[in-house]
């Protein structure tokens, strides 16, 4: 009955999936403390490239992956299609993502990144089987499923509109210009892959954790619909006219969606039955704040870009790192401790409890790295943006610090809970 | 509200059922089975030294279910050395948030 038994290989695969996660956050620190120059240039130059490309791929999407393979069973109510075809997955997946973060490094648009493009293309379609074969086998259908099989599809569309951009590079084959599609790409990444997704598996655990319940799934509908359609017309409308007026149309829509979301989620936070929230969920809900920010940054750039003003591109990078290193990095600092906890509780504890006093899956959690973690990101957060806001070297060179230290905590908790020791307490000396 | 199935002169085990129940904690919630109504049926079985828990999840593909239930079974063999324990789920009446007793919700809400 249980997803992960002690010698069940799905604990091996998403603790794989999180350490090989927590190393690219790492490597993302590394980058961003010897590329702060690169930050005050246009976003569409090789340092820039390849610090989007390891939070986007070696950071974000790896860990919702291998949290992905914990969580389906949960969500869906079903069991995980098969787990070689998720090792399949990563076994592209990570040369894929480490070749073609190098190339974009020191900007090799060659073979070597071709063959990259291909890896990572290739572990994406494989991880989209897993899911759709997972959906596939469930009995009942539900909002969330629509969600992620969506979220899915602009994965792949994603991934394949990125793999003809880098065989472009060579081949010169697309009519546009790169800047072009770059922004189409982005936004299928972005919108498309992690909002769905986001949505469909946080629109289920949220009210699970915080206890709630709050049924009102219409919101969801509501959200699911403006989002793609305004997804849509603006990879339409932008591959046709490119950013016009018209964009701010389509940016309403985008939001309304989101405000429907945004409201879902507030109502299951009002409604909850559990009053306290432990430190990692009030990090997931914080992050909603920087994608709200992130949102509305949108039309001012709007704006600028088509007075043609330069600032439109300071305003750009802004966005990314606002819905990369905010909103997705901080709902991956929160909700990793609320979910590797109980695979390695399981893994340790399933058998032993009712005979011995054991610990809690909340108990594996090391209070000093975690409150370090957030005390170091938050001060990233503040330093970054007001850094970039008044365009201060030494602020900037404070965030870099800051980020390094948190990814370094985050690494270290990840190893702690992973070299977790059985620790248990007879009943007769309580 | 847990229903009790124990012959009459075994009477008094049906706090110590109860409160050995009450050492199995639900691993998310931080509260005991009891107090979140999750147990509906306890039957003592004398002759075949059997105590029969029935009882549910909060969802059926719950990743805690194989702890949960072998908690239950260990705490009952752990309190009564010479009965067997026998765990069955059941999903009727499925259980929700309206069905928590009045205890478990103001340990939920932190009373």
């Amino acid at each position: 009955m249980s997803t992960i038994g002690h010698n069940n290989p799905l604990y091996k695969i998403v603790s794989t999936h999180y350490l090989i996660a927590g190393l690219f956050f790492l490597v993302l620190a590394g980058m961003l403390l010897f590329s702060l120059e690169a930050l005050s240039g246009h976003y569409f130059q090789p340092k820039i490239l390849a610090m989007t490309h390891t939070a986007a791929l070696g950071w974000g999407s790896m860990i919702i992956f291998g949290a992905l393979y914990q969580l389906l069973p949960v969500i869906l109510e079903t069991k995980l299609y098969s787990i070689k075809l998720a090792w399949a997955s990563i076994t592209f997946f990570v040369p894929g993502i480490v070749l073609l973060v190098y190339c974009f490094w020191i900007f090799d648009p060659g073979m070597y990144m071709q063959i990259a493009g291909v890896l990572v293309f290739t572990a994406i379609i494989l991880f989209n089987l897993n899911v759709f074969f997972t959906v596939k086998y469930k009995k009942q259908e539900s909002i969330f499923q629509e969600f992620i099989i969506t979220a899915c599809l602009w994965l792949t569309l994603t991934a394949l509109l990125g793999l003809l951009m880098v065989f472009n590079f060579q081949y010169s084959f697309l009519q546009k210009d790169h800047l072009h599609f770059l922004r189409l790409h982005a936004h299928m990444g972005i919108a498309g892959w992690f909002l769905m997704l986001i949505i469909g598996v946080s629109a289920k655990l949220l009210p699970m954790f915080l206890i709630s319940e709050y049924e009102k799934k219409h919101l969801l509908l509501f959200a699911y619909y403006c989002i793609n359609a305004a997804l849509l017309l603006f990879l339409l409308d932008g591959y046709l006219h490119g950013i016009n007026g018209y964009t701010y149309f389509v940016w309403l829509l985008g939001v309304t969606g989101v405000c429907f979301y945004l409201f879902y989620i507030f109502r299951c936070f009002q409604s909850r039955i559990r009053k306290d929230v432990d430190l990692p969920m009030v990090k997931s809900l914080f992050s909603f704040v920087f994608l709200a920010a992130g949102i509305l940054i949108l039309p001012f750039i709007l704006y600028y870009h088509l007075k043609n003003d330069a600032f439109a591109v300071n305003l750009s990078t802004l966005y990314g790192s606002l819905i990369f290193m905010g909103w997705i990095s901080l709902l991956i600092l929160g909700q990793t401790f609320k979910t590797l906890p109980y695979i390695v509780w399981v893994k340790h504890y399933e058998q032993l409890t009712g005979k011995v006093k054991t610990p809690l899956p909340s108990d594996l959690i090391n209070k000093g790295l975690l409150y370090a973690q957030s005390f170091a990101f938050l001060l990233f957060l503040l330093a970054f943006i007001s850094g970039f806001l008044f365009s201060s070297f030494t602020l900037k060179s404070i965030a870099a610090g800051s980020l390094a230290v948190t990814a370094l905590s985050y690494f270290a908790h990840l190893i702690v809970l992973l070299l977790h020791q059985t620790k248990t307490e007879d009943y007769d000396h309580i | 509200m847990i229903t009790f199935d124990i012959p009459e002169f075994l009477f008094a085990m049906k706090v110590t059922v109860v409160d050995a129940l009450k050492t199995v904690i639900d691993p998310e919630l931080h509260v005991n089975i009891v107090d979140l109504g999750m147990v509906y049926h306890v039957k003592v079985d004398d002759i075949n030294k059997c105590i029969l828990i029935e009882m549910t999840l909060s969802s059926r593909n719950c990743p805690m279910s194989e702890s949960i239930l072998s908690a239950v079974k260990n705490s009952i063999i752990r309190t009564f050395p010479d009965y067997q324990a026998e765990v069955s789920l059941v999903w009727e009446p499925a259980w929700n948030y309206r069905t928590i007793p009045e205890a478990g919700l103001r340990k939920l809400r932190g009373l």
